[in-house]
């Protein structure tokens, strides 16, 4: 047996459970241990071990419904630090986004949103979503690019072994340098510059003007005189701005 | 050229003059109001009387000596014939004795800054009140009474320059980042430091044998309310000296400014009810609803008057020598409009300031702004001398009930509460947070919640009749207040240096922090749409774009309203640059005797010197063309700092200004090309005032050039005779940084203006150092080192 606390989604689903809107108790039979809520079972089970960490100690968000859905979602957590109420957030939007139900988004997906219509560098917010040569997003993916706008949190305990954290300082500035440097040769050339100058600019200024900003941007920061932007030229710029705050989504933590 | 240097020194010294003069004559027109409310000054009943005349303080003495000498003169009247010099002192004596206080706080602030040692020790809050001690004694040593700082003063004219200086240069971005936070600090921390205050000392009260048992619950709340209120005034005084982080100064300083709403609103609550005696829920309730029409008014009406103030300035361009004023007067009627409502005049001023700011900036002069930058400065610091002198004076001043278990027990109160306050408030407030306040920030923004004059005036104001004990109340606010400007000011630099807590970094900011911030910001609003969430960033976007389409083009004047951000960000940088060059370029950062590589190093620290070759020309042709510069840069200066009494001339620096910086920008582009043709070519490079394209771009832009008659050589050469890229400097730098150099044989220096520096001809620019120096010999100094402009602002 074990407690979930349901979200209303849930709620909407199973019409007798109106009456405990947020909290309730499954009953999982035996039988019923297929392979994806046997994950859930085991997963929920390792959470309530570790009762210490109190974020961990109440479990909000809808129960197996939802996540259940979602395969190797236990993988995806432990590698992205989402809890489950954010996967299955993301997972409920990432399903709305997907107009044609395939399990996957494609450029046309994201650029419904039409919120994002506006947004002067949308091509490239997109693009980031999608690694080289593919079409589509699976979910993984997405949770993935999207982990790098979790906030930082000190709490949470350091494993030895595991590879830098995706929302890292410095995995969050790579990310942010990956969109300027769109043909990927670890530089912002002076072209990609003017690019994302233009495209933030609008169409409100001369190419006089953006050049001479390129230019004094470029001159700026480079270092090593190669007329532009490397990585750690790019890191060195923004030292003192406090990434880890300007690339965090709040909701996201 | 002898000549020239004079000149200039003398006008720009009468500027100076003029504007000290300014100075005075506002503050004593702030004055003037202040001593008539102000008890009477010590001479007030003798004013023309020679032997008593001794003095309402100790520069008022002064003044009279100088009187008696004065009014012997017509004393020997029989015929009554037509006065040649009168006597009549009466006549100027309130504006006559607030210039003397001014004065007296001018000159002490002068004085602890001629000892270094001194000021690095002690806040120049805690010297202040220390003189204002010394001043009053000597007042009542000679039998007069000192003046106390009266509320009415000093809320309607003190303080105003000090909050309106706070809230116009405001940083907007971290204040609106740690709104929350500060909101969560100022109320809630406020209440509850007023309402643990206030029950703990009434029940410290209760215990039998304290004498106290008069002092009822509502009296204990009123007092809690008064002096759990951080004071701006003192934090500020005390902050701007430590240079702490941005996050923690704008923690403290921000609850101090929001805080004024909940004391406002708690005052009146209690002292309203302190008549009546009893307090029911209804009245807990409206209180609340009365806090949020405060809070919210003030605000309301701080902003209506900041967009009001937007709207004038955009029809100012014609008269720029009134421009500054809109920004005082209506900032000013902001505040006193909130008070007549008795709504938080501080967080009206805040908010007018907050809200103007933007766009005043982008429709006034680069003058004007200058002129609101020092008046906001000179006022406010002046203010904030007089505040602190003023409380000293007081302390003497007034009749103080001393009670030792009263006063101990606020103090430690006043500790504690804050303390726990803290630091309950930031557990709770570290879950929302996504950079968390450390123990060591919660420690700083305890031990920095210093009380100040706002409190004492607020106990100033409490009536005698309905609080009996109000001298005890005030004696031990003044030792609160004493408590935390001189032991937690004073301790506070050493504790923050020894904690090893972030200190404030340089702040300014590159174009690329601005381009990176920007697209940052763009990428978040994007993910938090992706995400289907409407977040911080979402609404930031929203308003921007509100903002961009509506008001920017209601409020600003002309092409500047459609210009994007990003775009005045780069004006502005280029155009510090530019003063800074022009400024540096006359000597004024570099005593003649040390080399040039101090400043060199000071400006430039990191980019390598750029030594490229340039278009050689003959040592003779070079010299007039030097010449000719010289002159040039003179006559530019020289109208630069030339006055009219009604219009501004324009110059350069203003109108056409964008203009010239890109187009000397592209000139630089193009003389660039040039050389790198001319080194690879290796042919003989055209003079350098040649290229058709410039001599075009340049008699397209009369408006920068008209005045000079050899114009033409003026871009496109550059030498700048005593920049602080000399050749020499160059040299020296260039000893270590030989390689770089060499990685970089064309690296731009945008506007920096960049000596030619003929790096194969090693004859040549020996040649070239020498005629250099001999030029710097010549030049002039220049006016005095005018401060780079976003430099902070020491007062």
């Amino acid at each position: 047996m074990i407690m979930f606390f349901s979200s209303p989604s849930d709620v909407k689903n199973n019409g007798h459970r109106r009456f405990f809107p947020y909290c309730h108790i499954i009953l999982i039979p035996r039988g019923v241990s297929g392979h994806e809520s046997g994950g859930i079972t085991t997963f929920f089970a390792r959470r309530f071990h570790h009762v210490t960490d109190h974020s961990c100690a109440i479990i909000m968000g809808s129960g197996d419904s939802t996540l259940s859905k979602i395969p190797n979602v236990e993988e995806l957590m432990e590698e992205t630090g989402f809890s489950p109420a954010h996967v299955v957030r993301l997972y409920e939007r990432f399903q709305a986004l997907d107009k044609s139900k395939k399990g996957q988004l494609s450029r046309k997906d994201f650029e419904s949103i039409k919120e994002l219509a506006t947004n002067p560098i949308r091509d490239r917010i997109i693009g980031a979503f999608f690694a080289q040569g593919q079409e589509m997003v699976d979910f993984h993916t997405f949770v993935r690019i999207l982990a790098h706008f979790r906030p930082v949190d000190k709490n949470r305990p350091k494993k030895a072994n595991m590879q830098e954290p995706v929302n890292s300082r410095t995995s969050k500035l790579r990310f942010a340098f990956q969109l300027y440097d769109q043909d990927n040769d670890g530089k912002i050339s002076r072209n990609e510059l003017l690019q994302v100058l233009r495209t933030m600019l609008e169409m409100q200024v001369t190419d006089e003007q953006l050049e001479s900003i390129a230019d004094r941007t470029i001159q700026e920061a480079d270092l090593d005189g190669d007329n532009a932007i490397s990585f750690d030229e790019f890191r060195k710029s923004l030292e003192k701005v406090n990434i880890d705050h300007k690339m965090s989504i709040r909701f996201l933590r | 050229m002898a000549l020239g240097r004079l000149a200039l020194g003398t006008v720009g010294a009468s500027r100076r003059v003029s504007l000290q003069r300014g100075l005075l004559f506002l503050c004593a027109l702030v004055l003037l109001l202040l001593s008539e409310a102000v008890e009477p000054l010590g001479a007030s009943g003798s004013p023309g009387g020679a032997g008593d005349s001794s003095g309402g303080s100790h520069g008022l003495q002064k003044g009279c000596e100088a009187d008696v000498t004065k009014s012997k003169h017509p004393t020997n009247r029989t015929k009554k014939p037509f006065p040649v010099l009168s006597f009549d002192y009466e006549h100027v004596k309130t504006p006559f004795e607030i210039s003397l206080w001014v004065l007296l706080a001018s000159l002490m602030k002068l004085g602890f800054h001629l000892i270094p040692r001194l000021s690095s020790i002690v806040p120049e809050s805690c010297l202040l009140i220390v003189v204002g001690l010394l001043v009053g004694g000597l007042i009542k040593v000679v039998g007069e009474t000192p003046p106390v700082l009266d509320s009415q003063v000093f809320f309607l004219f003190l303080l105003p320059p000090i909050i309106l200086d706070a809230g116009y240069f405001l940083p907007i971005r971290p204040f609106s980042e740690n709104l929350g936070t500060i909101l969560m600090f100022a109320v809630v921390g406020t209440l509850w430091n007023s309402f643990f205050m206030g029950g703990l000392l009434y029940g410290v009260c209760q215990i039998k044998g304290t004498d106290l048992n008069t002092v009822n619950l509502l009296a204990c709340l009123l007092f809690g309310s008064i002096i759990s209120a951080v004071d701006p005034v003192a934090v500020l005084a005390v902050f701007e000296e430590i240079h702490i982080n941005e996050l923690l100064h704008i923690l403290v300083f921000g609850e101090s400014l929001l805080n004024d709403a909940v004391t406002v609103v708690l005052y009146h609550l209690f002292e309203e009810y302190a008549g009546v005696g009893s307090v029911s829920i209804l009245d807990v309730f409206l209180g609340v609803v009365c806090f949020l029409v405060v809070a919210l008014g003030g605000v309301l009406v701080g902003a209506f008057y900041g967009i009001l103030a937007a709207f004038t300035s955009r029809f100012t361009s014609h008269t720029r020598v009134i421009e500054p004023l809109f920004v005082f007067v209506y900032s000013y009627m902001a505040y006193l409009s909130a008070e007549v409502f008795h709504l938080s005049g501080i967080m009206a001023l805040i908010a007018c300031g907050a809200v103007m700011r933007p766009y005043v900036e982008a429709n006034i002069s680069h003058k004007s702004h200058t002129t609101i930058k020092y008046f906001l400065k000179m006022w406010s610091s002046v203010s904030e001398t007089l505040i602190f002198i003023f409380l000293g004076v007081s302390t003497v001043a007034g009749n103080h009930s001393w009670n030792w278990t009263f006063v101990t027990v606020t103090i430690i109160l006043c500790l504690v509460s804050r303390v726990l306050g803290v630091v309950g408030l930031t557990y709770v407030i570290n879950k929302f947070r996504i950079v968390k306040l450390t123990t060591k920030d919660q420690f700083i923004v305890a031990y920095g919640g210093l009380r100040g004059a706002i409190a004492f005036s607020l106990g100033y104001l409490l009536d005698k009749s309905h609080f009996p004990m109000r001298d005890m109340f005030l004696t031990a606010i003044i030792t609160v207040i004493f408590f935390t400007v001189f032991v937690q000011g004073m301790t506070i630099r050493p504790l923050v240096d020894l904690l090893a807590v972030k200190k404030k970094q340089e702040t300014k900011r590159s174009i690329n922090e601005e381009i990176h911030t920007q697209f940052l910001d763009h990428l978040l609003t994007g993910i938090e749409d992706i995400c289907g969430h409407y977040g911080h960033h979402h609404w930031k976007d929203k308003l921007n774009r509100f903002n961009k389409k509506y008001v920017k083009k209601c409020l600003i004047a002309g092409e500047r309203s459609k210009e994007p951000q990003l775009i005045a960000f780069y004006h502005k940088m280029e155009m510090k640059q530019a003063i800074e060059l022009v400024e540096s370029g006359g000597g004024v950062k570099l005593p003649s005797a040390v080399p040039s590589t101090v400043s060199m190093q000071n400006i430039q620290p990191k980019k390598p010197p750029s030594d490229r070759a340039i278009p050689q020309i003959s040592k003779g042709r070079e010299e007039e063309i030097r010449k000719i510069l010289r002159n040039n840069l003179q006559k530019t200066r020289q109208r630069l700092r030339s006055y009219n009494r009604h219009t501004l001339v324009a110059d350069p620096y203003e109108d056409g200004w964008n203009d010239l910086l890109f187009k000397r920008q592209k000139l630089m582009e193009i003389e660039k090309k040039m050389s790198k043709m001319s080194n690879y070519l290796t042919v003989p490079a055209a003079a350098p005032d040649s290229p058709t394209l410039s001599r075009a771009r340049l008699a397209s832009d009369p408006q920068a050039y008209s005045s000079k008659p050899t114009s033409d050589d003026l871009p496109t050469i550059k030498v700048d005779l005593a920049s602080p890229q000399s050749p020499d400097s160059v040299n020296l730098v260039n000893e270590f940084q030989k390689a770089a150099t060499q990685n970089d044989p064309d690296d731009d220096g945008g506007l920096v203006m960049k000596v030619p520096f003929a790096d194969k001809d090693q004859g040549e620019q020996d040649n070239k150092k020498e005629q250099q120096r001999l030029m710097r010999c010549l030049s002039d100094p220049g006016p005095g080192g005018d401060e780079e402009e976003d430099e902070p602002f020491l007062p």
